[in-house]
C-alpha cells in the first residue's frame, strides 16, 4: 500500500493539518482567479469553513484537487452574490435617505434577498419576472399578463413554478 | 433541500399559493385550502413552509428588492439564451429514425473500450471527447450536424458551422434530442435516462415523447427520461471531472462510488452491503483503477477481496 504518498484527514483536528498544508496554496490559486488578494483570502476561508461544517468527520484523498473543486463551486456562487449585492447597493443609494432602512435592517434584507435569489435561480427570465411582479410589486395576474404579453394561463403557470421552486429550496 | 417532502405535496402547496394570490380568490378558495392543510400532516408541514416563504417575501421593500432580484443577472448569458431560443427551430424527429438502428452501438463508428478515453475532432471543427465504454455515430448532412450517442458519455465543444447555411448541432440519446449552439456540455447515456450538464452556452432538450422543451443554461445540469425532464439543478463540477481524468467524490456513498469506478474497470467491481453507506470524499484518478482501490483501502476501513486474477473485486469491511 502506498500510504505514504496518500495523506488523509479523518477528523476536525486533521482539517487543521489540511489547513496548514494547503491554505497558502489555495489562497494563491484563488488570487490568480480573482486578481484580488482580500477576496481570495475570504473565499479560501469560506472553503475551509465548508469543510469544517461537514456533518461528519471527513477523510479526503488528494486534498488539493478536492479543495479546488469546493473552491470553484464557492467561486461561482460568489460571482452571483456579488451581482446581487451591487444591484442592492445601487438601489439603496438611489433611495431617499428618509425612506432607507436602518443598517441592521439593510443586512437582514440583503440576507433574505440572497435566499430568494437562490430559490428563483432555476426559473426562466419571463417566469422570474412574473413572479417578482406579483410577489414584490403586488401586481394582479391580469396586469402581469398584459405587461409581459402572455396569456393569463401562462402567468398562473409561471407563478406555480415560482412557488414550487421556492418551496423545494427552503431549508 | 426538500428532504422529507413528497414532490406531489409541494406541487399542491405551490398550486394553492398560486390560487390564493389571484386577485379573484374567494373565501371559498381559502376554506378549500384550509381543508387541504387539515387533510394530511404532510400538507400542514408543507403549508408551514409556504407561510414562512410568504413572511420572507412580505418583508422585502419593493423599492430595494425589485432592482436587486430583477437585475439583468447573467445579462450576457440570458441574452445569449434568448438569441438561442429564436434560432432553435422545431426539432425534427431525427432520433426516431435512429431508434430503430442498432441500439447497442456495436456498429458505431467511434467506440472506446472500458477504461479508455479518446478525443475526436469532427469535420466542422467540433471537439468531442469519448469517456469509457462509449459508442458514438456522427451524421452530418445538409440540414444538421447530428451525434448519436449509443452508450457511455461524451464532452462536446461545438464549433461555429462553416457551411453556407447554418446547420443546427444536435445530440440524440435513447431518451431524446438535445440541441446546442456555441456550447460546451457533457451528455451521459445511463440506464433509462440521459444526464446533461452544460458548462458554456445553452442546450435545449426535446424528450422523445414529452412536450415543452426546456432550455438548460450554462451552469446547470439535469436528467431526463423519454417523457420527463427533471428541474435544472446547479452544475456540479464533479459531473465533468472525467474530462480531466478525475472522479470527484463529495461525501459520496461507497456503493455509488464503486458503481462509478466500475465504469472504468474491466471485470466486476462491487461492494458489500455492510459498507455501502460509508461516505467517500476526494479526487481519484480514473485511468488507474488499481490505484483508486489502493487509495480506498489505505484510507477507509475497507479491504478488497479479489478473485479471478483481480477481474472480480469485492470491497468488504475491514
Amino acid at each position: 500500500m502506498h500510504t505514504a504518498e496518500l495523506p488523509s484527514y479523518s477528523d476536525h483536528s486533521e482539517v487543521a493539518v489540511l489547513y496548514a498544508d494547503h491554505h497558502g496554496w489555495l489562497q494563491g490559486w484563488l488570487r490568480r482567479k480573482l486578481g484580488n488578494a482580500s477576496d481570495a483570502a475570504d473565499l479560501a476561508q469560506d472553503t475551509f469553513v465548508r469543510l469544517l461544517a461537514a456533518r461528519q468527520p471527513e477523510v479526503i484523498v488528494q486534498p488539493r484537487a478536492y479543495l479546488t473543486r469546493i473552491a470553484q463551486n464557492i467561486l461561482v456562487n460568489w460571482y452571483q452574490r456579488q451581482a446581487l449585492e451591487r444591484a442592492y447597493l445601487d438601489a439603496l443609494a438611489a433611495m431617499p435617505e428618509a425612506l432607507a432602512p436602518s443598517p441592521e435592517e439593510r443586512l437582514l434584507i440583503l440576507q433574505t434577498l440572497h435566499e430568494i435569489d437562490a430559490m428563483l435561480d432555476a426559473l426562466k427570465p419571463p417566469a422570474r419576472r412574473a413572479f417578482l411582479l406579483s410577489q414584490i410589486d403586488g401586481m394582479k395576474y391580469e396586469d402581469i399578463a398584459r405587461e409581459l404579453g402572455v396569456s393569463l394561463v401562462t402567468v398562473k403557470r409561471y407563478m406555480q413554478q415560482g412557488f414550487r421552486g421556492c418551496l423545494a429550496l427552503m431549508a | 433541500m426538500s428532504a422529507g417532502f413528497d414532490a406531489r405535496v409541494l406541487d399542491e402547496a405551490a398550486e394553492w399559493l398560486m390560487r390564493l394570490h389571484d386577485s379573484h380568490a374567494t373565501p371559498a378558495d381559502r376554506q378549500a385550502c384550509e381543508r387541504w392543510q387539515r387533510a394530511d400532516p404532510a400538507h400542514a408541514q408543507a403549508w408551514a413552509r409556504a407561510e414562512l416563504l410568504m413572511n420572507k417575501l412580505g418583508g422585502l421593500p419593493s423599492a430595494l428588492a425589485m432592482p436587486a432580484l430583477g437585475r439583468p443577472a447573467h445579462a450576457g448569458r440570458r441574452a445569449a439564451v434568448g438569441k438561442l431560443a429564436a434560432l432553435l427551430a422545431a426539432v425534427p424527429a431525427g432520433w426516431l429514425a435512429w431508434q430503430v438502428a442498432d441500439a447497442q452501438g456495436w456498429t458505431a463508428a467511434h467506440r472506446t473500450a472500458t477504461g479508455e478515453r479518446r478525443d475526436l475532432t469532427l469535420a466542422d471543427g467540433t471537439r468531442v471527447t469519448l469517456n469509457t465504454a462509449s459508442a458514438l455515430d456522427v451524421r452530418f448532412d445538409a440540414d444538421q450536424r447530428l451525434l448519436l450517442l449509443h452508450a457511455g458519455e461524451i464532452l462536446v465543444a461545438t464549433a461555429p458551422d462553416t457551411a453556407a447555411a447554418h446547420r443546427p448541432f444536435r445530440v440524440a440519446t435513447r431518451q431524446g434530442l438535445m440541441q446546442a449552439l456555441g456550447t460546451r456540455f457533457t451528455v451521459r447515456q445511463d440506464a433509462g435516462r440521459t444526464r446533461l450538464a452544460v458548462i458554456e452556452g445553452a442546450v435545449r432538450i426535446r424528450p422523445a415523447t414529452g412536450s415543452a422543451p426546456p432550455v438548460i443554461r450554462a451552469g446547470q445540469q439535469t436528467v431526463f427520461t423519454q417523457r420527463d425532464v427533471a428541474p435544472a439543478a446547479a452544475l456540479d463540477l464533479a459531473e465533468s471531472a472525467w474530462t480531466r481524468g478525475m472522479l470527484l467524490a463529495d461525501r459520496m456513498r461507497l456503493a455509488d462510488f464503486v458503481a462509478e469506478v466500475a465504469r472504468y474497470r474491466p471485470g466486476l467491481l462491487v461492494c458489500d452491503a455492510a459498507v455501502a453507506e460509508l461516505r467517500v470524499s476526494g479526487a481519484f484518478p480514473i485511468d488507474d483503477t488499481d490505484r483508486v482501490l489502493r487509495m480506498l483501502v489505505s484510507t477507509y476501513a475497507v479491504e478488497a477481496v479479489t478473485r479471478l486474477r483481480r477481474r472480480w473485486v469485492t470491497l468488504v469491511a475491514r
